[in-house]
């Protein structure tokens, strides 16, 4: 009968590849799951839904390789607007990682803290599934889904802690400030689809110049979308929510949001740069000059002088954001347009294990000195000596020395700049290489109060640290280690055929 | 009688979209808003976007400006704040100079390509003949069929993002029942 009535209607149902939409399947199916097993498990056993966020995560994760071990063909889905190639494996695979390394870092925090413990990793879930969703969709509107759907959860984590004002101020600022990002956003996305006449961003890209007949609007429409998704990735001027949502968080839901909602942003404006609006070079180059050059060079000046240590860290971000976005100021040119790419690439993922990790030292410092001042990080290497090399790396990754992942990151995003050999290439590598060196005199601060500094208070008991942080350092510290020795890894793993996906 | 519905509908926009800035007590920025969303009804019913249209008038007018109406009468209306306090100096000022600054660069993005807008094409009817659009549910037919071909999995996952958002709010909204102290109030 209902088949009779779709063949009247002339209905066609759309292909589905069902392996290729595994991990969206599977992370749809565990948040289903988690939500389901929170009600029927006692208070004491809450436990077991951190285990089963952990294998929901690695359950999409496993598609994802298999996905990637079968080839490099490029799977469309509904008439192209779900695209499953190498540039999202590789991205879906760092955001299911990303969340596995997370849901590591929460499993005490949340059990310690009287939170709401299933429905957090709900949460958390529900915020990888959107991330999941960006680095496929090449659709207006499934970006602006997915980017609602990596939000929506993420404000709701920011404010956790419910009886910490600082908590709510962070909720708060994060959600009223992503809302109204959002609202200017869907007001460019709208200009874009009123000159274009589609939503996919292949053809709207074949249409927007920046100059000719549409110019004014379109420009208008760029700059738009350009400042909606400048919120999500904390871009100055558009960072203002990011200290305070950072330091009143909890700290592993600021990990996340600095390293994986960070990421996320960053693809939604490589698929905006590289397929919605690639012609209009002239709109979008000066504009994210000045972004990076501002964002490096703010984020890094306010960091140098702060006292806390997450704060320190969330300008950091903001700073290692600029020099993320340094490769789209010469996207547009052909020259480096593939250099550029995997630059970012690249760097997201060297960027996330190396931050990642460490927050995983701050969480597991905090647990022993209740501070988040860099004091308490006094003379750590006294009784942690284990936490204190493990922060040396990760600071001297984030700083860019090698032979630690960051420099790698940061060769490849000067590599690109240079390739460009253009006035706006040179210019911003300059900025950037500046910034490089005072990024470096912050790091060592931390370096030299946990190396050289007395004890605070004298209390030199040992640090214990839970075995999922463990693991989370374990897993944190190879990874940075690893891409900074042998870089070439990544280089296998996939990365090659990136360009490809874009047809470039 | 398509200028002068456009204007009138046009009208009603503005004159409710100010009201809501400009009116200080909030149920009647709250109605301000229905005549807003009205006017973009009537907008739809001329572009013969009859489906829109009603869902428009029952989703915005009826339902969100109820709830929003609700709200503000469980909030209270009496504790006005006093609008004239600035928390920073110079806020207002630079809060109208972007303002004003974003309406003249629209307008004269728009002005600068005015006469090429019409040159836009229309969507293009693939299946769905031009016949199936002027029929009285050809509107309703195209967009299930968009939603359910093109658009099939971002309209999924929506369903999943209402779930989620609905938790949230129950839980960030939600008294913690461990402490008594709080449960008694």
């Amino acid at each position: 009968m209902i088949s009779s009535l779709l063949a009247a209607g002339g209905f066609v149902s759309p292909h589905v590849d069902y392996h290729a939409l595994a991990p969206e399947i599977v992370l749809g199916g565990g948040i289903c799951l988690v939500l389901l097993v929170d009600l029927f498990v006692s208070d004491s056993r809450r436990w077991i839904l951190a285990t089963l966020s952990g294998f929901v995560l690695l359950g999409a994760f496993l598609p994802v390789v298999t996905l990637g071990v079968i080839g490099s063909d490029v799977r469309p889905m509904f008439d192209g607007r779900y695209v499953i190639d190498n540039f999202s494996l590789v991205l879906k695979a760092l955001f299911l990682l990303t969340g596995y390394v997370v849901v590591l870092l929460s499993t005490n925090e949340i059990q310690e803290g009287g939170y709401h413990k299933g429905e957090y990793y709900v949460m958390l879930l529900s915020s990888i599934l959107g991330m999941v969703m960006m680095a496929s969709s090449r659709d207006l509107i499934s970006v602006f889904i997915a980017l609602e759907f990596l939000s929506i959860p993420a404000y709701m984590m920011a404010a956790w802690r419910k009886r910490d004002l600082k908590s709510n101020e962070a909720g708060v600022k994060y959600y009223l400030l992503g809302v109204f990002a959002s609202a200017v956003m869907l007001y460019g996305m709208s200009l874009l689809y009123g000159v274009t006449g589609s939503t996919k961003l292949v053809e709207i890209g074949k249409v927007v110049t920046g100059k000719g007949k549409f110019g004014g609007i379109e420009v208008m429409g760029i700059v738009f979308v350009i400042v909606g998704f400048a919120f999500k990735v904390s871009a100055v001027p558009f960072h203002t929510w990011a200290p305070d949502t950072y330091e009143g968080a909890p700290t592993p839901v600021t990990a996340f949001l600095s390293v994986a909602s960070k990421a996320a942003g960053f693809v939604a404006l490589v698929l905006l740069v590289y397929l919605a609006f690639p012609q209009a070079v002239d709109v979008y180059r000066p504009f994210f000059w000045v972004m990076a050059a501002l964002t490096m060079t703010v984020g890094n000046v306010v960091a140098l002088r702060q006292t806390n240590i997450v704060r320190l860290l969330a300008y950091s971000s903001i700073s290692q954001g600029g020099f993320i976005m340094m490769p789209l100021v010469v996207a547009g040119s052909t020259r480096s347009a593939e250099a550029s790419l995997r630059a970012i690439v690249v760097y997201l993922i060297i960027y996330a294990a190396t931050n990642l990790g460490a927050f995983a030292v701050v969480i597991a410092v905090s647990r022993k000195t209740r501070s988040g001042e860099i004091s308490s990080f006094g003379g750590l290497f006294s009784y942690a000596p284990g936490l204190t090399v493990l922060m040396t790396v990760f600071l001297a990754s984030l700083a860019g020395i090698p032979p630690f992942g960051g420099w790698y990151a940061k060769f490849g995003v000067f590599n690109a700049v240079l390739s460009a050999r253009s006035g706006w290439g040179y210019s911003i590598a300059v900025i950037g290489a500046v910034n490089a060196v005072i990024a470096t005199a912050y790091y060592v601060t931390i370096m030299r109060e946990m190396w050289m500094k007395p004890a605070l208070d004298g209390d030199v008991t040992p640090v214990r640290v839970p075995g999922s942080i463990k693991a989370a350092l374990a897993i944190t510290g190879v990874a940075t280690l690893l891409l900074g020795v042998l870089p070439g890894l990544i280089g296998h793993s996939g990365i090659t055929g990136l360009a490809g996906a874009f047809g470039l | 009688m398509q200028l002068f519905v456009f204007i009138c509908a046009g009208l009603m926009i503005l004159t409710g979209a100010i009201g809501v800035i400009v009116r200080s007590h909030p149920v009647h920025a709250a109605l301000s808003l229905i005549l807003t969303l009205f006017g973009v009804a009537v907008m739809y019913v001329a572009q013969e976007a009859q489906f829109l249209a009603a869902v428009q008038v029952i989703v915005y007018a009826g339902a969100i400006v109820v709830l929003f109406l609700f709200v503000i009468m469980l909030l209270g209306v009496d504790t006005a704040e006093d609008l004239r306090i600035e928390p920073f100096k110079l806020q207002r000022k630079f809060a109208m100079l972007v303002g004003g600054g974003v309406i003249g660069l629209v307008t004269i993005a728009a002005i600068s390509s005015r006469d090429n807008l019409a040159l836009v094409k229309p969507l293009p009817s693939d299946a769905v003949g031009s016949v199936e659009i002027a029929s009285h549910d050809g509107n309703i037919r195209r967009l299930a069929r968009d939603l359910f071909s093109d658009h099939v999995l971002a309209f999924e996952l929506t369903s999943v993002l209402l779930v989620v958002a609905v938790v949230g709010t129950v839980l960030l909204a939600r008294r913690a029942p461990k402490s008594p102290s709080e449960t008694t109030s």
